[in-house]
């Protein structure tokens, strides 16, 4: 990350250099942030508010470990945030509206994702599209084919009181008491775990790592570009589909056409994770780190009662700083 | 290359953001099932004609065109059916169509040519957008066809296009709501003696109807809390314009403070954290949601906070509109109640109106009404027909 002959006392130390720079500031960062909320909104200090918190975590998360994958091969995916939403509406569609078992809208669900996934990877790989570009046209197609599918009618998943209900348990389970476990939290680390291992133990993961550093060389060395990079697309795509999942088990109601903006949130957090725009490096624990900061930041500036244009600028402001970071590491690399 | 990048990627936002905006007109053209149905209920309504015509020869040779803002959702089957019970009972024949969806204004702008075209005896229209209409509304006047408004109406028409308005009164509804939360939580509210705070959840600041259901609860509910001999004063933190409309003055500390939350984009994850801000505080007594969105942001702000109630020292919570997530919230008691629209008597009003009119009657205005639902009475088939998942 830091060069040792830039680097002082503090990016010099062995323990430092192993996790990583950007992600001790993530964490100072949002202890700061987790401490002024808490003294500054008395209502931050609550049960509700982490699970609040994890509400907002869980569908971030997802998205932001998908699109990791697609920052660090040097693209995009810009579709993610209307996709979740497109994703969720067809397979809750199947479920309401056509009395199909829950299962099947799950799978749907999951299904929608992998295949929208696939057909970014190809445009891109196969096609030679810009990432952004492509990205940009999925985006459009599942913002109306969500619509579409519907019939311009918002869509609820079954509702926790209903038998069909589980699903939202499996993000957040009610015990007899009443209290509500964040359950979610657990599928979150397991995911980025399992995710981790895979971006840096295994050999697609390194590959894809690879084709971000240097296309021409990784293509040069005999790798099949094109299939790693479509790869990266589906695990975005599949990972978007989990987001559809945890979203319609946290939130009451879907409407045709929403989600705009959502990508937005998701790529904001992995660039505050420290994964680099212009691809070649990343890691999971950071942009579970950045999804953090976005959550705690939605969860807690309503609550300090500043007006709601106002939260959008301070969002904004911590953007600019976190990819101004990006921005003065590549400097330091180059 | 790096500032290249970044000058890209910004570009690209932009036009995301702009695309974005447009985006959902044009996807949403090439729905053929819907253009079948429509085909079918204008045969249905043929039919109707056919029969009724036998009984009234008087009214028999109206026909009425009537556009509205789509055909998929719920509500408008319910005016559809409205409008169809009363043609029947009238013996008129009407064509009612509109288009797949309500971004879609070209197709709507189409529709009510052809409608013109058809030579009706009048129209019945809820415009997506006045301005792109304007042309059209000069050629029926010019054709002497008279045009009703109905549900938002057409805003902003010129002087005279529009004879008569058949819509719910928004204000009026929202004081309907104001009204049963106030008598839900009176007794605490002349018995407290520290402020009491209500909450009003609000999807935006800027459509019309949810601005006055906002506004209509502030004033009616303020009103009620100054005649218990309150003082009434809105939270700083309020959206400005609906302290403007309301004319309630921004005082944190009033005996009774109503704050209103406006989030910054219409996304659920926003909304959940406004409604959540306003049922934390501790001096929150009640929570309103102003349509089907903001109610079901309470909805999701209390599957965390878990305060929302009808029992002692819980939050009285009131919605507007109906949906799966309310619905279900009225009948297990969460929601104190909420308010629904009558679409169906929206629909048999429209027509009413439009033959009046079209017998050269003077016409005014008509409020459609507004019924509050609890789970006691929402099961009466007088509002069950006004109610949809």
């Amino acid at each position: 990350m830091t060069d040792k002959k830039n680097g002082n006392a503090f990016t010099n130390n062995p323990i430092v250099r192993a996790i990583g720079v950007q992600k001790i500031v993530v964490v100072l960062v949002l202890i700061i942030m987790l401490v002024f909320f808490g003294v500054a909104a008395p209502s931050f200090r609550s049960y509700a508010s982490l699970l609040s918190i994890m509400d907002y975590t869980y569908y971030l998360a997802f998205l932001g470990i998908g699109v990791t994958f697609c920052l660090i091969t040097g693209g995009v995916d810009l579709s993610i945030g209307t996709g979740m939403f497109c994703y969720a509406l067809i397979g809750g569609y199947l479920i309401t509206k056509q009395g199909m078992p829950v299962i099947v809208g799950i799978l749907v669900t999951l299904l929608c994702g992998v295949i929208m996934g696939l057909i970014n990877g190809l445009i891109v790989s196969k096609g030679g599209h810009a990432p952004f570009l492509a990205t940009l046209c999925t985006m459009m197609i599942a913002r109306g084919l969500g619509a579409i599918f519907t019939g311009g009618v918002s869509i609820t998943w079954p509702l926790s009181s209903s038998p069909e209900g589980w699903t939202r348990s499996i993000f957040k389970f009610s015990l007899a008491s009443g209290t509500k476990i964040p359950l979610g939290f657990l599928w979150v680390m397991i995911a980025a775990v399992v995710m981790s291992i895979f971006l840096n133990k295994t050999r697609p993961g390194r590959y894809i790592i690879a084709i971000g550093s240097n296309k021409e060389a990784t293509r040069l060395s005999g790798i099949n570009v094109a299939k790693y990079q479509t790869l990266a697309y589906v695990i975005s795509g599949f990972f978007t589909g989990l987001a559809a999942l945890a979203y319609s088990s946290a939130f009451q109601s879907m409407a045709p056409g929403g989600g705009a903006g959502t990508e937005l949130n998701a790529i904001g957090g992995a660039i505050i994770g420290g994964t680099s725009m212009s691809g070649g490096s990343g890691s999971i624990a950071g942009t579970i780190l950045g999804v953090f900061i976005m959550s705690v930041l939605q969860t807690g500036l309503p609550k300090v009662n500043l007006q709601a244009n106002m939260q959008q600028i301070i969002i904004g402001v911590v953007l600019i700083i976190a990819v101004y970071i990006d921005v003065l590491k590549n400097k330091k690399l180059s | 290359m790096k500032k290249k990048l970044l000058a890209a990627l910004l570009s690209v936002a932009m036009v995301a953001t702009l695309l974005a905006g447009c985006g959902g007109g044009g996807s949403d053209t090439t729905d053929t099932t819907e253009t079948t149905d429509t085909t079918e209920e204008t045969t249905d309504a043929a039919e109707t004609e056919e029969t009724a015509d036998a009984g009234t020869a008087a009214a028999g040779d109206l026909h009425l065109e009537i556009v509205s803002k789509g055909l998929q959702h719920a509500y408008w089957q319910a005016v559809l059916n409205g409008v169809n019970s009363k043609a029947e009972e009238l013996g008129v024949s009407v064509n009612f169509v509109g288009p797949d969806s309500e971004s879609n204004i070209q197709q709507q702008v189409q529709q009510l040519e052809s409608a013109l075209n058809a030579d009706p005896s009048a129209i019945g229209l809820a415009a997506l957008d006045t301005e792109s209409v304007m042309d059209l509304l000069n050629r029926a006047v010019e054709a002497g066809i008279p045009i009703v408004g109905f549900d938002s109406g057409v805003p902003g028409a010129p002087e005279g296009a529009i004879v008569a308005n058949c819509s719910t009164d928004n204000l009026a509804a929202g004081g309907l709501a104001a009204e049963n939360v106030y008598a839900a939580i009176q007794a605490t509210v002349q018995a407290a003696t520290s402020p009491v705070r209500v909450g009003v959840v609000a999807q935006d600041a800027t459509s019309e109807s949810v601005v006055n259901r906002g506004v209509g609860f502030i004033t009616k509910i303020a009103e009620l809390a100054e005649a218990d001999g309150k003082t009434v004063g809105m939270a700083s933190v309020s959206n400005e314009r609906y302290v403007t409309d309301s004319g309630v003055e921004v005082n944190d500390d009033a005996d009774f403070i109503i704050e209103v939350r406006v989030p910054a984009s219409v996304t659920s994850e926003l909304s959940a954290a406004d409604a959540s801000a306003i049922l934390e505080q501790d001096d929150t007594i009640a929570i309103y949601g102003s349509n089907e969105h903001s109610a079901n942001a309470i909805i999701t702000a209390n599957e965390n906070l878990n305060k929302c109630g009808t029992g002692e020292g819980q939050v009285i919570a009131a919605g507007f509109d109906s949906g799966a997530g309310i619905m279900d919230a009225v009948r297990s008691g969460l929601f104190l109640g909420a308010v629904t629209q009558a679409p169906v008597a929206m629909g048999e009003k429209l027509v009413e109106t439009l033959v009046a009119a079209a017998n050269g009657e003077e016409v005014s205005d008509i409020d459609t009404g507004c019924q509050w639902y609890t789970a006691e009475n929402m099961d009466d088939p007088e509002i069950a027909q006004n109610l949809y998942e």
